[in-house]
């Protein structure tokens, strides 16, 4: 028998495997982004980048406590006018690199998303979700007519695919799920909010005091955030959450995801895991007899 | 998980280093890190100057987070992470310990009788760790000439038979290790080189200590002379904390 066809496509842009990294890991240097792709992610999406240079949080940004990961980092980055060139980096591997974004406004994220098709970048991911940064992410994220503006003027003025990573910490996420239905594709979940204190010390261990919980505790989140939307909208969702093999891939696939994103895995399993889960899931789908992921995409939906 | 031992004792070892001593019995080998947390200040990455049930974190006052953690009294808490990295090779045989600025604090774990020290500083009073190495196992270089060879840590090196030790450990800032892998570039020698690059998260995911594209907290923080060769960033560019590339001065 030849061997399963692993590539797969979100929306329009294609994908030779379904294992993206996920925005915020590892991929703020140009050489990491592009090491990544030479080993084995299919593509990867850039740590969210603003309108100015912002350092981000003093450490701790990070709580570990395996396998319960909280982060708050505050979104560290460049500044849009200084990444085209770890983008151009980044690029020389021919894979796919799309452009995470964060705004204030849709001003900024029409700006924004301008200057990443300027560098290059493959596609958009508007960051309407991220859980501890002020003004930013989810407080955006959690406002339906604000999503759709945003959306619909960002598809309007680049020409590359806009995808759109949501929040599962919302009242409603169909609500903002169908306000950002203009997106080629959804991306679910970003973290959720979470804290840590040290009992020790009596303090919360982020600096930030709050943050978003990651890695294998919020699969169930994940899956159940890709299956609703799925059950309900007709549109390409990439799912992101708890991912470290591909038996949990298959369940955000069999939930109806094109793709999915690796992010907090790197921590346990180090950059080795993009090779690792391709030839997971290739020994999955011979022993299951499927020859290509629309075989068994969205399965648990019917 | 984060380790919350007490202080038995704060020693001086010179104007600008203390040393922290405690128990902690989890194992780590030389040349790992843990990420030490100061409470309502920061959190930094820090080799242990020791690694048997007795520990040792040896700290240079460079700023905030650090002044506080030197200032740490017995009996008092501190708190940390890990052991993360990969740590040194060991080999049998004559070795040598270089050691700049507080360089030596990481490589004391590896010391033994085989072990030749060169030890570089500003100044005489800020040799690390001298008081280790018998009088013909150590080589001294001051940039003031205070004591020792004047000059650099090169300096140094040009009195040594490099190629007579079976394996160089080195351990300094990345502008003096860069100085160092130039000087032996052409040598056949065996070298292992721990990386200083600042860190976030110690765990491979934030991206802050990456060189072309591996994770010092992870990959390293110890490379083999032949991979830093190879390392396009190393000693030229850096991310600073925004993520905004610059360049070694």
């Amino acid at each position: 028998m030849s061997k399963p066809d692993i590539s797969t496509s979100a929306g329009s842009l294609q994908l030779s495997n379904p294992f993206l990294l996920a925005s915020g890991i590892l991929d703020e240097n140009g050489y990491t982004m592009r090491r990544i792709l030479d080993e084995g992610a299919a593509a990867v999406v850039t740590k969210s980048i603003g309108m100015e240079e912002r350092s981000g949080y003093k450490p701790p940004i990070v709580s570990v406590d395996d396998p319960i990961v909280i982060n708050a980092v505050g979104l560290p980055n460049p500044g849009i006018l200084n990444v085209g060139n770890e983008i151009k980096i980044a690029k020389k591997s021919g894979k796919p690199v799309v452009g995470s974004i964060f705004g204030k406004d849709v001003n900024e994220f029409v700006h924004l998303a301008g200057k990443m098709e300027e560098y290059g970048t493959d596609a958009i991911e508007l960051n309407l979700s991220c859980p501890h940064v002020k003004g930013f992410g989810s407080e955006i994220g959690g406002d339906s007519s604000l999503v759709k503006e945003i959306v619909e003027n960002v598809k309007g003025s680049v020409k590359i695919p806009v995808w759109s990573k949501l929040s599962p910490n919302v009242t409603s996420l169909i609500d903002i799920a169908r306000a950002a239905s203009d997106s080629d594709a959804i991306v679910l979940i970003n973290t959720v909010r979470g804290m840590k204190i040290d009992i020790h010390s009596g303090r919360p261990v982020l600096t930030n005091r709050l943050g978003g919980l990651s890695g294998p505790s919020i699969k169930p989140v994940g899956i159940r955030c890709v299956y609703e939307v799925k059950s309900s909208i007709d549109i390409p969702v990439i799912g992101v959450g708890g991912i470290e093999s591909a038996a949990d891939a298959i369940e955000y696939i069999m939930a109806g995801a094109s793709a999915v994103q690796i992010g907090t895995a790197l921590w346990k399993h180090g950059r080795g895991i993009f090779s690792k889960v391709s030839n997971e899931l290739e020994e999955f789908m011979a022993a299951e007899g499927y020859t290509k992921i629309e075989d068994f995409r969205g399965l648990a939906l019917t | 998980m984060i380790y919350s031992p007490r202080i038995l004792r704060n020693e001086i070892n010179t104007p600008t280093v203390n040393s922290l001593y405690f128990k902690l019995d989890i194992p780590v080998e030389p040349g790992q890190f843990v990420m030490v947390w100061v409470p309502g200040k920061s959190e930094i990455p820090m080799s242990l100057s020791m690694i048997g049930e007795e520990k040792c974190l040896t700290v240079k006052k460079y700023g905030d987070t650090s002044n506080v953690l030197a200032a740490t009294k017995p009996g008092e808490r501190i708190f940390l992470r890990g052991p993360y990295g990969k740590g040194f090779t060991r080999v049998d045989g004559k070795i040598l310990l270089v050691g700049g600025g507080s360089g030596m604090a990481s490589l004391r774990p590896m010391f033994n009788e085989n072990a030749h020290g060169l030890i570089a500083a500003r100044s005489q009073d800020e040799l690390l760790f001298k008081e280790l190495f018998g009088s013909d196992k150590l080589t001294v270089a001051t940039d003031d000439g205070t004591s020792g060879i004047k000059g650099n840590i090169v300096e140094g090196m040009k009195v040594l038979d490099l190629e007579s030790f079976r394996m160089i450990y080195v351990c300094g800032p990345e502008r003096m290790l860069k100085s160092i892998v130039d000087y032996v570039s052409d040598k056949k020698i065996n070298m292992e080189l721990s990386l200083e690059r600042s860190m976030k998260c110690g765990i491979g995911l934030c991206d802050s200590c990456s060189v072309d594209g591996l994770q010092v907290c992870r990959d390293g923080p110890t490379f083999n002379l032949e991979e830093v060769k190879k390392m396009e960033e190393f000693g030229r560019t850096r991310l600073s904390e925004s993520g905004k590339r610059v360049w070694f001065q």
